[in-house]
C-alpha cells in the first residue's frame, strides 16, 4: 500500500539513516554536527507521524538545539589534533560485520511480528493536554524521579568541572 | 479519522518550509560560489591575524566554563519542556499537581543554589 504515510515515513527514514552514515564517515567535526541534526529533525518528522506532536516539538529543542550545542562545546574542550586511526585488520572489520548483522536478525525477529494492541487513536487531538493529565496523575513518581535525576546530573558536572578548575587554579 | 488527515496534511507546510530552510543556504551558496572570482593565492588563505605572521593552530582549547554553562542550560531546557503540558492541562489537574511541581522545581533550584554557592555563575 502506497499511502502518504508510508512515502513521508520513507523518507524520513532515509533521511535518519543517511545522517547516522554521514555522522560515522565524515571527516569534519562540525560537518559531523549538521549531519546528526539532519538525523534528529528527521526523527522528529517521525514523532510527527504517530501523532505525536508534543514528543516531536520536545525532539527539536532538546535534541536538535540544546543536545547538539553541548556536544559541540564537548568537542571544543578537547585538543584535537587531526590524526586518524588506521583502519583495522579484515579479520576485525568481518567481525564486526558479523555483529551487525545479527543484531539486524535479531531486531528484525524481535519487531516482525510484535503485536502491539490498538489503542484508540485521538493523539492527535489536544496532544500535550493529554501528556500532561498522564503524566501529572498516573506517573507522578518517575517525574519526581526524573527531577532527582536532573539535579544530580547537575551537581555531578559541577564537581567535575569544578575540580579542574581548581587546579588550574594551582597551577598559575 | 478526518481530524487526523487534517492534522497530517497541516504538517506539509512544516515540511515545506523545513525543505525551503534547507535549500536556501545551499542555493545561495552555490550560486556565490558560480559568481564570484576565483583567484587563490597563498597569502590569501593564511589567517588574518591583525597583520602578525599567524602561528600555533588556530583551534585552541576552551574554558570548561562554557561547558558548564550549556550543561545548565540544557537542564533548565528540560525543565521548561516538564513545565509546559502542566500548564496546559492545569485546569484539569487541580491542586495537586500544583504540590507535584513545586517539589520538582524546588529540586532544581537546589541545584541553582549549589552552583551558585560553587561560584558557577561568576564570569572569571
Amino acid at each position: 500500500m502506497m499511502s502518504g504515510e508510508f512515502i513521508a515515513f520513507m523518507g524520513i527514514a532515509l533521511v535518519a539513516v543517511i545522517g547516522g552514515v554521514l555522522l560515522l564517515n565524515l571527516s569534519n567535526v562540525m560537518h559531523m554536527m549538521v549531519a546528526l541534526v539532519f538525523t534528529f529533525v528527521s526523527i522528529a518528522g517521525i514523532y510527527v507521524l504517530l501523532s505525536a506532536e508534543f514528543v516531536a516539538a520536545v525532539q527539536i529543542l532538546i535534541y536538535a538545539g540544546a543536545i547538539t550545542i553541548i556536544m559541540l562545546f564537548g568537542i571544543m574542550l578537547t585538543r584535537h589534533e587531526d590524526t586518524s586511526e588506521a583502519p583495522g585488520s579484515s579479520w576485525r572489520k568481518f567481525a564486526v560485520f558479523l555483529g551487525v548483522l545479527g543484531f539486524a536478525a535479531v531486531l528484525y525477529f524481535g519487531i516482525y511480528n510484535l503485536d502491539l494492541p490498538q489503542m484508540e487513536n485521538t493523539l492527535h487531538e489536544k496532544n500535550t493536554m493529554q501528556i500532561g493529565e498522564a503524566l501529572y496523575s498516573k506517573f507522578v513518581i518517575p517525574f519526581e524521579l526524573t527531577s532527582v535525576l536532573l539535579l544530580v546530573a547537575l551537581i555531578g558536572s559541577i564537581m567535575l568541572a569544578k575540580k579542574d578548575d581548581e587546579k588550574e587554579g594551582d597551577k598559575e | 479519522m478526518e481530524l487526523l488527515n487534517l492534522y497530517q496534511n497541516n504538517y506539509l507546510i512544516v515540511f515545506v518550509f523545513l525543505c525551503l530552510g534547507v535549500i536556501l543556504p545551499v542555493v545561495a551558496l552555490f550560486l556565490g560560489k558560480l559568481l564570484r572570482p576565483y583567484k587563490p593565492s597563498e597569502a590569501k588563505y593564511t589567517t588574518y591575524e591583525s597583520g602578525i605572521e599567524p602561528f600555533h593552530d588556530s583551534r585552541v582549547q576552551f574554558n570548561v566554563r562554557y561547558y558548564i554553562f550549556a550543561l545548565m542550560f540544557v537542564i533548565f531546557d528540560v525543565e521548561t519542556v516538564f513545565l509546559y503540558p502542566w500548564a496546559v492541562a492545569y485546569d484539569n489537574l487541580g491542586i495537586f499537581a500544583l504540590i507535584e511541581m513545586t517539589i520538582f522545581v524546588f529540586m532544581l533550584i537546589i541545584g541553582l543554589v549549589y552552583a551558585w554557592k560553587k561560584k558557577v555563575l561568576k564570569w572569571i
